[in-house]
């Protein structure tokens, strides 16, 4: 497997800048008024350089940088850029992750318009820089740690690239604060006298595992570059409809079954010719002189064809009672995924169809509940009650491990 | 065979499928899945629990059955080779118990649709199965709805369970709702033969297992298997026991040379 992880400033940052571009090259602390107490989520160049860290209270930081501009979290923001990073990844990468800092995509195989990966690197990069406005740092390796760890050692508009096998050798003079783990566990390396990465490495699992139990077998797989965390995919959050506006208003339900018809022909057409389903299909009604009226169902399989999409919208029509003529009628198909069956995933190792069966839990979980379909998982520090022995989580494709 | 006869066979054979037209009175073919227990996989016909059909694990009465510990320990098995999913109608799930069990908690799916769902429970479960799930328990409770709410979904998950070659095992309690009597191909009614006591202490339950209906070999064979209770020394693991009921799954077959001579003799 190949990762790139590209490092760039925070979301909610970014998307300050982008509403105030005058701010650009001013000291800017994202969290809020300083008057709350709340913790700086982000800061920027300028502000970092006036003394201003991350985490410390908003008080304290203003207290650092006087002139610094205190600007709250936008989530609307955030999640609009957000949405447009995976859609520049996704154009590029099968598998993307976009988070608040960093982002990545899955360069594993070939891709057919670039001669090596460094092209396919750049390419990606060029896309995001695009997206984001602000040059990125980005990182290539065999695993999401190193891939990281590959992105902090390069810088923004450069890419660091960690060749197949020399992943041991990169990490090897790495401090020990890198590690994702508890300070308690690098503290008590420290203690050993183990200063880098290397000397992890250079230690036996049965050594590791015998001092730290299962997180020493954790530790010296990061500390030789064979982590097998992957990437949590987004799905490509695309979304089609297809809108008919009729000759005249009316409420006769023989010419409005048609026009949703027509339109669920169309959408099916698309669908089947790209090889994609619909995780969810609406329909709205635009009604003359007043708010359309909509109705959408989460079918329990994607429709993927003509008759699945006509299946799922005339369960949508006995919904739909307008009161007024209708003027338009639109019919909207949303979450796309991978048609299972249809269309091969060439560019990605691993079984598709554990990510069919993620999908589908996915699909449950927005049908049902978040609460119906879970993934166990042992808690790491469990305490005394049975119940504390195990937490629950939301089924993810667990990285191409398997 | 008259010509007429093999013509019309070969039509049907060519218009519908070679799979259209097969010879009834020999037992149906299915691969089948090893439970890990030589004695459980010799009780099922195939050698372990078949692909591609609806097994039942059944209480034979009310009280402890064991078939909820059968059903957790057949997930983690499961768990370790690929996906499971299990779906918990019966409120009983612990995964500290299948991570005691030997499960790979990351390939374990929960399902839990809420108490009495049984419709909601096996539609998803069949939604699972039709995406590629190779494995589904399901653990039904003591609630039993009316079977005309959710028998349908019961024939739909039969059918993508067959479609899909994957393995169901439904854990039922007593009485059997005749919808499911009717879905499986293979019921194992469990039957509590005893606790296993060590120093004092309950260490694990003696289970006694018989084929009640099989549609893929002779009904009837025995076994019985401890399923012992994790301890603060020893995983929690699925025994095979001696059984003292020999199983009489081949008929007795009586060499017609002997019979002959037999009948000279009177």
């Amino acid at each position: 497997m190949r990762v790139l992880c590209a490092r760039h400033p925070h979301l909610g940052l970014l998307a300050a800048l982008h509403r105030y571009p005058e701010l650009r090259g001013e000291p800017v602390i994202l969290g809020g008024a300083p008057e709350l107490r709340l913790p700086v989520v982000a800061a920027s160049t300028a502000a970092l350089a006036a003394g201003v860290r991350v985490g410390q209270p908003l008080r304290q930081a203003q207290q650092s940088c006087p002139a610094a501009v205190f600007v709250p979290l936008d989530p609307a923001g955030i999640g609009r850029l957000r949405a447009a990073v995976c859609a520049e990844l996704h154009r590029l990468s099968p598998t993307v992750e976009a988070g608040d800092e960093e982002s990545f995509g899955d360069l594993s195989g070939r891709h057919v318009e670039f001669p090596d990966e460094a092209a396919w690197a750049s390419a990606l990069a060029r896309g995001l820089r695009g997206v984001l406005d602000v040059e990125i740092a980005v990182g290539v390796a065999g695993s999401r740690f190193v891939a990281r760890l590959a992105a902090r050692a390069s810088h923004p508009g450069r890419i660091r690239r960690v060749r197949s096998g020399e992943e041991a050798i990169f990490l090897a003079p790495l401090p020990l604060d890198v590690l994702p783990v508890d300070p308690a566990v690098t503290a008590r390396l420290a203690a050993f006298g183990l200063d880098c990465l290397g000397a992890v490495a250079g230690l036996g699992p049965a050594d590791l595992q015998r001092q730290f139990g299962p997180d020493g077998l954790r530790l010296y797989r990061l500390a030789r570059g064979e982590d097998s965390a992957g990437i949590n995919p987004v799905p490509a959050q695309r979304a089609w409809s297809e809108r008919l506006v009729l000759d005249g208003a009316t409420g006769d339900l023989e010419i409005l079954l048609g026009a949703v018809r027509e339109c669920t022909a169309a959408l099916g057409g698309r669908l089947t010719t790209e090889a994609l389903a619909a995780g969810e299909v609406s329909v709205v009604y635009e009604i003359e002189e007043a708010v359309a009226i909509s109705a959408s169902v989460v079918p329990a399989n994607p429709s993927g064809n003509i008759a699945e999409l006509w299946a799922a919208a005339l369960g949508l029509l006995g919904e739909l009672h307008p009161r007024a003529p209708v003027a338009a009628v639109r019919v909207g198909v949303s979450r796309l995924t991978p048609a299972a069956g249809r269309q091969a995933d060439l560019l990605r190792p691993g079984d598709g169809t554990r990510e069919a069966v993620v999908a589908t839990a996915d699909r449950l979980r927005s049908r049902f509940g978040a609460a119906t379909v879970r993934r166990p998982k042992l808690a790491v520090d469990p305490g005394d009650l049975p119940e504390r022995r195990f937490t629950w989580e939301a089924p993810v494709v667990a990285g191409a491990t398997r | 065979m008259s010509d007429s006869l093999s013509v019309a066979l070969a039509t049907l054979r060519s218009r519908y499928g070679p799979q259209a037209l097969r010879r009834g009175g020999s037992p149906e073919e299915a691969s089948a899945w090893s439970t890990a227990v030589p004695v459980l996989d010799d009780v099922l016909t195939p050698g372990g629990l078949p692909r591609g059909r609806v097994t039942l694990l059944a209480a034979a009465g009310r009280g402890p059955s064991g078939r909820l510990t059968l059903l957790q320990s057949l997930a983690a098995l499961a768990s370790r080779s690929h996906d499971a999913g299990y779906v918990d109608l019966a409120g009983s799930i612990d995964p500290g118990f299948l991570a005691d069990l030997g499960a790979d908690l990351d390939a374990c799916l929960v399902i839990s649709p809420g108490p009495e769902r049984w419709e909601r429970g096996l539609v998803m479960a069949r939604a699972l199965v039709v995406s590629g799930m190779p494995w589904v328990g399901i653990a039904l409770g003591w609630e039993q709805p009316r079977p005309s709410l959710w028998e349908h979904a019961l024939a739909a998950l039969a059918e993508a369970v067959a479609k899909r070659g994957a393995i169901c095992v439904i854990a039922t309690p007593a009485p059997v709702a005749a919808p499911l009597r009717h879905t499986s191909s293979l019921t194992l009614v469990c039957a509590a033969a005893g606790w296993q006591r060590a120093n004092g202490d309950v260490a694990g339950l003696r289970v006694r297992l018989t084929t009640g209906k099989n549609k893929l070999g002779a009904p009837g064979a025995e076994a019985t298997v401890l399923l012992r209770y994790p301890r603060p020394y020893a995983t929690a693991e699925v025994v095979g026991l001696p059984s003292v009921v020999v199983p009489r799954l081949q008929p007795i077959v009586v060499p017609v040379s002997a019979v002959v001579s037999v009948a000279a003799r009177g």
